[in-house]
């Protein structure tokens, strides 16, 4: 089979204050034609700047491409010129974006949209281009679409939004479909969906596809051979299924094992340092690391309830007439009772929208609740005075999901840790208070050296330790973790959640781990409950919950997960398989 | 954890900041001329220079001579006082009302903005409809009213600009503190027990603190703009002062006859110092913005 496209020793930099930084170090790979080729990595590792690479957008400065070719149909895309490079985009290769909601001018109608690239590269007049719009629309998969075609942008959900991205992207039949994190910010049913229409799509137009993703499972369903890029470099190529069953790199071996899943059910998530040492070097396998399994921890009455609400409502106003009454309501929390236990994790899923963040923040009353009670050891904190739901605090926090914006950028990660103390008089003085956050520094990880550093000078994984920190300055009894591992990447995910458990372990906490991502539910979670429209629509433990689904919008949602890893490989990482050694120990 | 090690000293936005507009040639050259004019008027202040501005030291309007000493080399008024010396003296005029504007508007502007940004609801109405009444009455024609219900005088323009140019500050750190008070890191301390004023002033100013500063610098032109047009109409400085705006004003009858000594000394004065602030305040912008990094 012909290569569509080739890239050699392609490198490119980007000129920083810190100097010269090699986004993407000499990589070299091809794609077959009517194939898809997958990228996989981390944020940072160069797979964008690949693509943009592919299409020419490197901003310039301070990005540039030093060296290397990319050869399209023969043809060297790095010595094109601006004006050849225009004929391509859009035409011969074209793109969709992570972000459907950013990626569409929110001025023009969806229709417009499309029929721009067929005027501009198909030369088609209005008429024509707006009969293979419809066509487009239809094809992927919007209903009623001379009804949709003259709508704009903010009328359509997140996936339709994509799906007019694909149409944009298929306009005029190109030969390279580059997919960035096409699915990433949408919800997992969605994203199920999305993934179908892309691979009809493909076989439809013979088109090849380059596929961007941070996510094993989503490109093991998709591609057909995979390249795993880390730090700028591609470190491993292989076909699809070789790469699973059988990764050669430590880097590769590490990704895979630190993803919890859902059928297999590790007692520790393992990290990508546990294969490898920080200068890229594979690195011996304690044997017992992914051996040991949980067991369900038993839920039985012994473990006191901590928390118990009951019937809370939390519905929105929308107001709306000359005089601003109330039109409607939203219900965000409609009649939601749950329990949870001393000491145990309780997980709440759904998708976005759902009403599980406003639910987390109504039980602690960053949102007053419109009706219902929230029974903390046994007191009615929603009856609580200001004063008293202050007192209140010190025992029940929340850990947010983005670590970037959960911290004040003005302040040193010292003040931030010793804040909750003055607060809540803990400590003596604001020299104890440092010797205390200091210790929890080192209980999160990190190097109490660094109290007199600010937020900015932190990764994201480093940040979240630090908020976790704050959140244990008060010695609470109690963590609400808010999609708290979401915007982290898949290797620094598994160290936090590792962390999660072992203070849990340490300081008796109760949790409840709020996700969408249903593995890392399973992973943390002894109990799970299922969101769905602002109601519980299931609630068991951890295990039968997965095994056992149901309600029918649990079992769409279990079954829209990328099966991701293929069949063949369940158990390759588990204890005792023959594979397993061949694999870890080398 | 490959990046640490190299500074365990943390560096704040605002050393980073620092460092941003030293390294920047508009804000270094900027800030030079800024300091000079500074200079030039605590020199006045303390009479250590052109303190006798009223001597009468030659023939009525004697033309400008390089060879004499450099009271001279702008020439003379009517009353044979230095033009040179006048100039010098209505820096410290203008400076003066600058200073005396800001430190009176940007407190009633801040804390305005952060209350009802912050709290909303008919905290935020009642602010929003005072100033949006006030803004609505034409600038100068308030300024006049105030100046003639206070007296005339440099008291009165500085009461006057300071109550009045309070709103459009208002308004961006209304804005911004809106932003930010629904952000994690607010949200975060809430959870901790953090009160409302420990909120407001500890955790949000300090993120809209940028905006004071650069509104403090285009706040100085626009005080000395005002200042020379109030004290020409004759509201503002009064005879007997020194003002580039009475220079101004004299300057009416005194290009009739070919002289423009006068008015050229007070337009360079102000000339120089309003792009210097002009200059200096986009500067400031470009090493404050927060959108600049993460």
């Amino acid at each position: 089979m012909s290569e569509l496209l080739t890239i050699n020793n392609l490198s490119i930099d980007f000129s920083t204050s810190e100097g010269l930084v090699k986004a993407v170090d000499n990589i070299s790979f091809s794609i077959p034609e009517g194939k898809t080729v997958g990228i996989v990595g981390e944020s940072g590792s160069g797979k964008s700047v690949t693509s943009l690479g592919i299409m020419r957008l490197i901003p310039n400065p301070p990005g540039k491409i030093s060296n290397g070719e990319i050869l399209f149909q023969g043809k060297d895309l790095v010595k094109a010129t601006e004006s050849e490079m225009r004929a391509i985009r859009g035409n011969q290769i074209s793109m969709i974006f992570q972000e459907p909601m950013t990626s569409l001018n929110p001025v023009f109608t969806v229709g417009y949209q499309i029929a721009e690239a067929l005027i501009l590269h198909q030369k088609l007049n209005t008429k024509t281009a707006r009969e293979k719009t419809l066509d487009l629309l239809d094809q992927v998969g919007i209903p009623n679409p001379k009804a949709r075609i003259d709508s704009y942008p903010h009328e359509m959900s997140g996936g339709q939004k994509q799906r007019v991205m694909i149409a944009m992207a298929i306009a005029c039949a190109p030969k390279l479909l580059i997919a960035d994190e096409p699915t990433t910010a949408l919800d997992v049913t969605i994203q199920k969906q999305v993934l179908e229409l892309l691979a009809k799509l493909q076989a439809q137009y013979k088109m090849s596809m380059l596929f961007i993703t941070h996510d094993l499972g989503v490109i093991a369903d998709i591609a057909d051979e995979v390249a795993v890029m880390y730090r700028g470099k591609i470190v491993e190529k292989n076909k699809t299924s070789a790469i699973f069953q059988a990764p050669s790199h430590p880097y590769t071996k590490g990704l895979i094992a630190c993803r919890p899943r859902l059928d297999h059910h590790p007692l520790r998530l393992a990290t990508v340092s546990d294969f490898m040492t920080e200068d890229g070097r594979e690195k011996p396998v304690s044997s017992d690391l992914l051996g040991k399994t949980k067991t369900t921890r038993p839920l039985s009455d012994s473990n006191g309830v901590l928390l118990e609400i009951k019937n809370v409502k939390k519905h929105f106003p929308i107001r709306g007439g000359i005089f601003g009454g109330v039109q409607s309501w939203v219900k965000a929390v409609d009649d939601v009772s749950l329990t949870v236990r001393k000491g145990r994790t309780l997980g709440l899923v759904g998708e976005s929208g759902c009403g599980k963040t406003t639910l987390g923040r109504t039980i602690l009353r960053l949102i007053e609740p419109t009706a219902g009670t929230i029974n903390y050891n046994g007191t009615d904190i929603t009856k609580l005075d200001r004063e008293a739901m202050r007192q209140m605090r010190r025992k029940m926090q929340i850990i947010f999901q983005d670590p970037y914006a959960s911290l004040n950028p003005r302040m040193t990660i010292g003040a931030a840790l010793a804040e909750p103390m003055t607060i809540h008089k803990i400590g003596d003085n604001h020299q104890n208070r440092l010797e205390r956050a200091g210790v929890l520094m080192k209980k999160v990880g990190l190097d109490p050296k660094f109290l007199s550093r600010y937020p900015h000078e932190f990764s994201g994984g480093q940040r979240q330790r630090i908020c976790i920190a704050r959140a244990l300055a008060v010695k609470p009894d109690f963590i609400i973790c808010d999609e708290s591992v979401s915007a982290l990447d898949v290797s620094i995910q598994a160290q936090i959640l590792n962390l999660l458990l072992d203070l849990q372990d340490e300081f008796d906490l109760t949790y409840i781990f709020i996700s969408h991502d249903l593995a890392v539910v399973k992973f943390i979670s002894d109990e799970v409950v299922v969101m769905y429209g602002g109601k519980v629509v299931e609630m068991a433990d951890a295990v039968s919950i997965y095994e056992n689904p149901q309600h029918e919008y649990t079992k769409k949602l279990l079954s829209s997960i990328p099966k991701g890893i293929p069949q063949k490989s369940v158990g390759s990482f588990g204890a005792g398989s023959g594979e397993t050694s061949s694999i870890l120990v080398t | 954890m490959k990046f640490i090690a190299r500074k365990i000293k943390g560096q704040s936005l605002w050393a980073d900041a620092a460092r941003r507009l030293v390294l920047d040639p508009f804000a270094f050259w900027s800030f030079a001329i800024i300091l000079i004019y500074v200079a030039v008027g605590l020199s006045v202040k303390f009479g250590w220079i052109a303190s006798g501005w009223q001597e009468e030291i030659g023939p009525s309007r004697l033309g400008p001579d390089f060879a004499k000493d450099w009271r001279y080399w702008l020439g003379l008024d009517i009353f044979g006082r230095s033009i040179t010396s006048k100039v010098l003296q209505g820096t410290y005029t203008a400076l003066f009302v600058g200073l005396m504007t800001s430190l009176i508007s940007i407190p009633i502007g801040v804390i305005m903005g952060c209350l009802a940004g912050y709290f909303g609801g008919w905290v935020d109405d009642i602010i929003t409809w005072f100033y949006t009444m006030l803004s609505n009455i034409p600038d100068f024609l308030l300024l006049v009213a105030m100046a003639f219900a206070l007296g005339k005088g440099i008291f009165a323009v500085n009461l006057a600009l300071g109550l009045t140019t309070w709103v459009s500050l208002a308004r961006l750190i209304r804005g911004e503190v809106m932003k930010h008070k629904n952000r994690d890191y607010v949200v975060a301390a809430a959870a901790l027990g953090a009160g409302h004023g420990r909120r407001i002033f500890l955790h949000i100013l300090p993120n809209v603190l940028h905006i004071v500063i650069i509104s403090f610098s285009l706040r100085f032109v626009t005080a000395i703009k005002s200042e020379v047009i109030l004290t020409y109409l004759g509201l503002g400085a009064q005879t007997g002062s020194a003002s580039w705006g009475l220079m101004i004003d004299d300057a009416k009858g005194e290009l009739m006859q070919g002289i423009w000594s006068g008015l050229i000394g007070a337009t360079l004065g102000m000339f120089f110092i309003c792009l210097a602030f002009s200059l200096f305040s986009d500067a400031l912008r470009d090493a404050f913005d927060p959108k600049l990094r993460t």
